[in-house]
């Protein structure tokens, strides 16, 4: 379904979309912009394969789609794309997470010689974004600064995002949901991850949302939340709230909610059942123009 | 025009059954599909088809590009429903033309032919919405324990949703399965409609989920060595391409629900067999937009937190 924005609310905001049938817009310094594609085909993927050094991946790769929020005069560039969220993951490395059959067949399956394959098949990641300068901007050549190399720092701080504000009714200029992978772990549940975004007239607001149901077993969800607020200042400010909860359904059943998959669908309704195992917020402030 | 003739022109439009009419034609198709063996003998010429997961619309982009049945013969290798929008109307315009033309088409069990799978992954809400009660679920979901597991066309070519089973060494250890029961969670019958084969094991592989098994190239070679098969021809992955050879042509994944989920994009795929067993792949896309009937709607702005 698309999403269809009021021309006048745009021109008031003093906001274009961007041409060519691009998804997106340009509003205070920024240029906004989603594009999905299609997931990888087979030979995408073996490059993908080379690239991050695995021979699993998950089963929709939207590899080619990406939500970027560029920052036109310093050439700040905050992004979400799967590469790096996989890349997150395979650092990351969990230890996989056994279904409820498994039970019976560690018994059942032990007289067939088999290698037992051990990897985070949940693809579970802690990616909360990627952000990138463009040394020349003007030049708009994709000049990424080498890492350590780079001015743009998260710091931690106390502020938090104003939810208050974000629940007024302000007129949505431009809204967009990124898938970046999916996997549906076998038919044993189900693993998201998706970037969801919205501008304002007066400020931009982001979701990047990992969500694992492992059926019969346990819920993760783990959400990233980034906001800038427009101002008259040249150096904006974007803080970002990274809150990540966790239970296992037994966990769930023994408070008396259901344990059935059916009743955790959508992770929105549910989020607050489960508890909060981490939380951290952090804010980039990004450099003067040149 | 019978009833059932009259009963496929409505399924043809995407428009489901009464409670009563389902309940008569799966009474039906129980008749016949009991005499089914659990390796259905099938004689070429045949087109093979995979998942098509309620996506109703590609279905009929599937016999467009393909031929109606029953001028064109059929076997589908399982995971009619679940998923998709019209996962009722898909079974059901199968399961009729199952009764109509009963040796033009073959319909062999899936993994999501469950109880089980359907209450989480949207057969059974479906079912609640369209009908009001769980009822047509019930009988189409007996219809599921019904249905054969497998294959065999001209002797040559075994087909199955999932793959092997180490359990499993020769056909005639499928025929000997009781079939008529719900999807075990272990076993030899559950095998064959859920595990995979896996390149990066040579023999068996246990998944890291705990459950389920990964087949490697050697096990597939001696399985068709000691069946005197040519290939396996199995469904139950989603590949980009439609169809996916693997281990030297020993075993090929058939898929057919093009822009899976109506987001991922994907070609779909049928494999078409002539008399003499040639092949020829016929790759689809979606339906377009316009015939899908009612046209996609305006999302109102979302107001995430």
């Amino acid at each position: 379904m698309e999403f269809e924005v009021d021309e006048k609310e745009l021109k008031a905001a003093g906001a274009e979309l961007l041409p060519d049938g691009r998804r997106g817009l340009r509003l205070h310094g920024w240029e906004i912009e989603s594009l999905k594609r299609p997931i990888l085909n087979s030979r995408q993927l073996q490059e993908w394969e080379q690239k991050l050094q695995s021979s699993h991946f998950p089963e929709m790769v939207f590899g080619d789609s990406s939500l970027v929020l560029k920052h036109m005069n310093n050439g700040t560039k905050i992004h979400f794309n799967a590469f790096d969220a996989l890349t997150g993951w395979k650092q990351e490395a969990l230890p996989p997470v056994e279904v409820p059959a498994a039970a019976i067949w560690k018994y059942k399956s032990e007289s067939f010689q088999q290698v037992i394959l051990d990897y985070d098949y949940t693809f579970t990641t802690p990616y909360c974004g990627s952000e990138t300068e463009e040394i020349n901007a003007e030049l708009g050549r994709e000049a990424t600064s080498e890492k350590g190399n780079s001015s743009l720092c998260w710091e931690e701080c106390k502020e938090e995002i104003d939810l208050a504000s974000l629940a007024l009714k302000e007129p949505i200029l431009f809204y967009d949901e990124v898938i970046l992978y999916e996997d549906e772990l076998g038919d044993n549940g189900i693993s998201l991850l998706t970037v969801k975004v919205r501008v304002m007239p007066s400020s931009w607001f982001v979701l990047l949302r990992f969500w694992l149901r492992v059926d019969g077993v346990l819920m993760r969800l783990r959400d990233t939340r980034m906001h800038c607020v427009f101002g008259k200042s040249t150096n904006p400010v974007i803080l970002r709230e990274s809150c990540w909860r966790e239970a296992t359904i037994q966990a769930l059943a023994a408070k008396g909610y259901p344990s059935d998959s059916a009743a955790y669908n959508d992770p929105s309704i549910i989020s607050q059942r489960l508890p909060i195992i981490m939380r951290k917020t952090h804010k980039l402030k990004l450099p003067g123009t040149p | 025009m019978s009833d059932l003739d009259r009963q496929i022109e409505q399924l043809k439009r995407c428009e489901p059954l009464k409670e009563s009419e389902v309940k008569a034609l799966c009474l039906k198709a129980m008749e016949i599909l009991v005499e089914e063996s659990n390796v259905q003998r099938v004689d070429a010429p045949v087109t093979i088809c995979g998942d098509i997961h309620g996506q109703f619309y590609d279905m009929k982009e599937l016999f467009r590009v393909g031929g109606d049945c029953p001028k064109t013969n059929y076997l589908f290798l399982g995971d009619f429903v679940d998923r998709g929008f019209y996962s009722v109307e898909t079974f059901l315009l199968l399961l009729a033309l199952k009764v109509r033309y009963p040796d033009r088409i073959t319909l062999i069990r899936g993994n999501h032919e469950s109880r089980q799978i359907t209450q989480v992954y949207g057969f059974y809400d479906e079912c609640l919405r369209k009908y009001g009660s769980v009822n047509v679920w019930r009988y189409c979901t007996d219809i599921f324990d019904y249905l054969s597991l497998s294959a065999l066309i001209e002797n040559k070519i075994f087909c199955v949703h999932g793959g092997l089973s180490p359990l499993i060494n020769t056909l005639d250890q499928i025929r000997t399965i009781d079939r008529k029961q719900e999807v075990p969670h272990d076993g030899a019958m559950c095998d064959l409609m859920w595990s995979d084969p896996e390149e990066i094991v040579d023999g068996w592989g246990l998944s890291p989920r705990g459950a389920g098994f990964l087949f490697g190239g050697t096990v597939v070679t001696t399985f068709n060595h000691a069946n005197n098969i040519d290939y396996i021809c199995r469904a139950h992955q989603l590949v980009m391409e439609g169809y996916k050879w693997m281990f030297n042509s020993q075993i090929v994944t058939v898929w057919s629900a093009p822009n899976y989920c109506y987001r991922c994009g994907n070609v779909a795929s049928i494999l078409e067999l002539d008399e003499n067993l040639n092949k020829q792949f016929r790759v689809f896309e979606a339906a377009p937009q316009e015939s899908r009937g009612a046209p996609a709607k305006k999302a109102p702005p979302d107001y995430f937190l």
